[in-house]
């Protein structure tokens, strides 16, 4: 790795510090929430916006930007950590989390939050909702990306399906689909409330160009977004990430019912230390 | 028992047609003709359908602009939620399958990728009510109750030809999502005799009359407007009120006809008795303080029998004859 690739990944490196940080902020107000799964995310959303993404902060609606849509609605929490991080809105905002009148709601929405392309939560919108977009950026003649992160568990939604369909039969090559296999969802692991494997293969059969990575290696995220931009074929593509709920924060990794966390008060200060301490600070 | 009798053998206009009562001039394929026209002076206008584009006059407008229709396959709730992507992108699409997918299928779709988040949808439905004989999978007996439980949507029931024509500029034009069923094929044209131009949200009081207030939407106003004709005959006279936008309810409209006294008020609507005109009407009149005495010729609230449509309509009521039956009966 040559010294630019070095420096670029000990910032992505603090930029994913300051994302899980930022989770840990707001799951601390609510003294709940999803933190797991933001840990767990921190560092594909780290190269997403601050590797892979042609964005602009301030202008949020700038025509020529990549799109990003939060499928994954309970995930808004990852999503404002990056947000915040990325400067489309100020940190003071990050304790106003799931507060009434607040725009970070727990369930990402469109109409609250600024850098929100889309409301979410009702899962496996996140696909066909770029299929739509896709089709309109072609029409456009725009070359952006858009961006979509889905859940493990939202495989099992049939439009996620439908969508992926449509995707390939209209070359949707501007789709960059992320999946975050963290492996749990709220009934319990993910492959034994419904089993979705085999992911790449039927991906693959779908017509996408995929890859499967370590979602917690900045460097295999970095290869893989880079790949995904781009690869010649002109079809969509899809970005598996196998990452690990509560990354980052040692004694929440591998928690076994992790879809919702709650901590009690002294939990959350031994959370930012095995943070800074995972971190090396 | 000897069912042979009583079979009608089935000839395929009966199973799908846009009812067309007799004497009445026709169109042929309104909304797809409009939309094609339209397009020519709004680029932003794409068309989609989930493979019933030749089934909802869709198939005209693909053909007419090829590189602005997507064939979405039998997908009906992608159709809804790309149809929402392609409205974030500036674009207004115009989005058809048969009204039971449309609503029914699509709800949490249209709910959450387009009425939540505003975007500029036209979802079109065909087949609007009773008007097949296909049986309860084909017939949209609900749909618009579904569509008017959803915050932000707007929900239209054209009468004929007319005024689906005049429809289709007016709700491109309105930012919002909309749901609107339509008559396809060759569809009566009965409004432009009475003057009538499509608002959106407006009412439109078509005729006056001493004894009886049609409120009425749908294709069930040109069979108010014969109805009353009939009726005349018979020394009934009956005022029609049309009411195509059924959310927004124009209820300034409404109460000011129905709070004229010593008028029988009938409500009519090719629509199941829940959720719909009927129940609109009622609770608009009741919740203002208005009270009249309220009749309702709809649907009855369970799943239709298949079979012919002329002897459905007539089954379930929703005939001219069976609507100047019922209102003689009534007064």
């Amino acid at each position: 790795m040559n010294q630019h690739a070095n420096l670029h990944n000990s910032r992505l490196e603090e930029h994913a510090y300051r994302v899980r940080h930022n989770a840990l902020v707001m799951a601390e107000t609510q003294g709940q929430g999803y933190i797991a799964q933001a840990l767990g995310v921190a560092d594909v959303l780290t190269v997403t916006y601050f590797h892979a993404m042609n964005h602009r902060p301030l202008q949020p609606d700038w025509e020529d930007r990549d799109r990003f849509l939060l499928s994954v609605g309970h995930y808004g929490i990852a999503h404002y950590s990056v947000l915040v991080a990325a400067g489309y809105l100020p940190e003071e905002e990050l304790p106003t989390y799931a507060q009434d009148d607040s725009r970070l709601p727990m369930s990402g929405m469109t109409s609250y939050t600024p850098g929100a392309e889309m409301s979410g939560g009702s899962i496996g919108l996140g696909l066909p909702m770029a299929v739509g977009m896709g089709m309109g950026l072609k029409r456009k003649k725009s070359k952006s990306f858009i961006y979509t992160l889905m859940g493990d568990g939202e495989l099992a939604e049939g439009p996620t399906w439908e969508a992926a369909i449509s995707a390939s039969n209209y070359q949707l090559d501007n789709i960059i689909a992320v999946v975050d296999f963290n492996q749990v969802q709220a009934d319990g692991p993910s492959m034994k409330v419904m089993n979705t494997e085999p992911v790449v293969a039927k991906f693959e059969a779908f017509g996408f160009y995929v890859q499967r990575v370590d979602g917690n290696d900045l460097s295999q995220l970095v290869a893989a977004f880079d790949r995904a931009r781009e690869h010649a074929e002109p079809k969509p593509r899809i970005i598996i990430c196998d990452t690990k709920m509560g990354c980052g924060v040692d004694f929440l990794e591998g928690r076994e019912k992790s879809h919702f966390i709650r901590l009690e008060a002294d939990d959350w200060k031994r959370a930012y230390a095995a943070l800074e301490k995972g971190a090396g600070k | 028992m000897n069912q042979v009798s009583t079979v009608t053998k089935i000839s395929a206009p009966t199973i799908a047609s846009s009812s067309i009562d007799e004497g009445h001039r026709t169109r042929a394929m309104p909304f797809g003709n409009a939309l094609i026209k339209l397009a020519e002076t709004h680029p932003e206008i794409v068309g989609m359908s989930a493979d019933l584009a030749k089934y909802t006059d869709m198939h005209i407008f693909a053909e007419a602009y090829p590189d602005r229709f997507y064939q979405m396959g039998m997908s009906e709730q992608l159709m809804a939620v790309a149809a929402g992507g392609l409205a974030k992108e500036g674009f207004v699409p115009f989005a058809t399958t048969y009204a039971t997918f449309a609503s029914r299928r699509c709800y949490d779709f249209m709910s959450q990728a387009v009425a939540e988040q505003d975007a500029s949808v036209k979802l079109i439905g065909g087949l609007p009510g009773l008007t097949t004989g296909y049986g309860p999978s084909h017939q949209a007996t609900d749909d618009i109750a579904i569509f008017r439980a959803m915050p932000n949507m707007v929900v239209i029931d054209p009468c004929d030809a007319h005024e689906i024509e005049q429809m289709v500029p007016a709700i491109a034009e309105y930012h919002g999502p909309v749901y609107a069923r339509i008559l396809r094929g060759n569809v009566a044209v009965v409004l432009d005799e009475y003057g009538y131009r499509f608002e959106l949200g407006k009412a439109a009081l078509l005729r006056g009359g001493r004894d009886v207030l049609i409120i009425s939407t749908g294709f069930m106003t040109m069979r108010a407007l014969d109805s009353a004709k009939e009726l005349q005959a018979d020394g009934i006279d009956v005022a029609v009120l049309h009411v195509p936008t059924i959310k927004p309810l124009d209820e300034m409209a409404i109460i000011r006809e129905a709070k004229r006294t010593g008028r029988l008020v009938v409500t009519a609507e090719n629509h199941s008795s829940v959720g719909g005109l009927g129940e609109a009407v009622a609770s608009c009149l009741s919740m203002n303080g208005v009270s009249a005495e309220i009749r309702r010729i709809a649907l009855p609230d369970r799943f239709l029998a298949a079979g012919t449509l002329e002897v459905l309509q007539e089954r379930y009521g929703i005939t001219r004859s069976a609507m100047s039956k019922n209102i003689k009966r009534w007064l």
